[in-house]
């Protein structure tokens, strides 16, 4: 559907957020599946992964909170590093706020802002009618945090069972992860300086992924692109003032 | 689980929970604040350019590929080639992801060929 598309339609809002997080599924199931397996390995029980996925909801801290409490590690360990790698969670709100009309329902649906809800909205909610973003963005967090519990689920009761029989579907289906955020980041090359900011940005955090600093590389990498952008001055026209 | 590791997993779902919501709050009262002010700056100007970087910056941890040899990278760089080209003829959200997958599956399918 195409911007102008979006804005005009008749559908339910939520119907909308529904459509444009199907994206999102093929990238978040094959991830929770490995997570409900991972967390099953190490002595999780189905509820207890089903609890984590449901009530902490970010990737990869999950990965880190089981990983390190199946390790032995303090819990309050655990817990620190699973706020610290969320932390850069913190700049994905006061983004999006001046496009949140007000309603009750902000505060709770917060909980499913993680990093790919918040790229998506990002980039929708300034198309919509102010009437339609609380039922875009409900559709659309719900879908992605249902298929995040679910997936996990699977993984906890049939993981093992699934990647032996499609291992390839694990290996292709997390693409459209890659795919969506490029979709939605090309839009924002307007500029020269936006274009070198964005490359060295997403240059950094490549980079950071290949020296096994992924989830610090993210905060990194956009202070480095941010760094970029203000360090770049716009040409001045002739006879401007500065 | 014990009740000190449900104890540990609710800290963690509150806290990350918060991290999601106090800067909601925060920019929402500062918002008002520029309202009742006219011509305040609303929102800083480096929150605004840290938006778009921080997708970015998850495009970037995301490309690298589960098998990230030779033929992984090609794959994947056809496959963001494919998703490019779809979006510049259909500016559109879902289909230029649906032609990036099968780009990709296709390239991961005849990788044992290429390698």
């Amino acid at each position: 559907m195409s911007d102008h598309d979006l804005a005009t339609s008749t559908a339910p809002a939520w119907l909308g957020g529904v459509r444009d997080s199907l994206p999102l599924l093929s990238g978040y199931i094959p991830v929770a599946v490995s997570f409900g397996l991972v967390a099953t390995q190490a002595g999780f029980s189905s509820l207890e992964t089903l609890a984590i996925s449901a009530l902490i909801y970010a990737g990869a801290s999950q990965f880190v909170f089981v990983g390190m409490v199946a390790g032995g590690a303090p819990l309050w360990l655990a817990v620190a590093m699973t706020l610290l790698i969320n932390l850069r969670h913190v700049v994905y709100a006061p983004n999006l706020a001046p496009w949140l009309p007000p309603s009750r329902w902000w505060p709770w649906l917060m909980h499913g802002l993680t990093d790919q809800v918040f790229a998506l909205a990002h980039a929708r909610l300034p198309q919509l009618a102010e009437r339609q973003r609380v039922g875009w963005f409900c559709g659309a967090a719900l879908l992605a945090w249902l298929s995040w519990i679910a997936g996990s689920l699977l993984g906890a009761i049939a993981g093992e069972w699934l990647m032996a029989q499609w291992p390839l579907l694990g290996e292709v289906m997390p693409f459209a992860l890659p795919a969506l955020f490029l979709v939605l980041v090309v839009p924002r090359f307007t500029s020269p300086r936006w274009a070198l900011a964005l490359c060295v940005c997403i240059a950094a955090a490549l980079a950071f992924t290949l020296g096994g600093l992924a989830n610090v590389g993210i905060p990194l990498a956009a202070a480095l692109g941010g760094l970029c952008f203000f360090t770049l001055r716009a040409p001045r026209l002739p006879g401007a003032h500065r | 689980m014990s009740v000190e590791l449900w104890i540990a997993l609710l800290a963690g779902a509150l806290g990350t929970y918060l991290i999601r919501l106090l800067p909601l709050l925060w920019m929402q009262r500062r918002l008002r604040h520029s309202r009742e002010r006219a011509g305040t700056e609303s929102m800083p100007a480096w929150l605004g350019v840290l938006g778009p970087m921080m997708i970015a910056a998850v495009l970037g941890v995301s490309l690298v590929p589960r098998v990230p040899d030779a033929t992984g990278w090609i794959a994947t760089l056809v496959g963001l080639a494919a998703t490019l080209l779809t979006w510049r003829r259909t500016r559109s959200l879902g289909l230029p992801v649906i032609v990036g997958v099968a780009t990709f599956g296709v390239m991961t399918l005849v990788r044992p060929m290429l390698g």
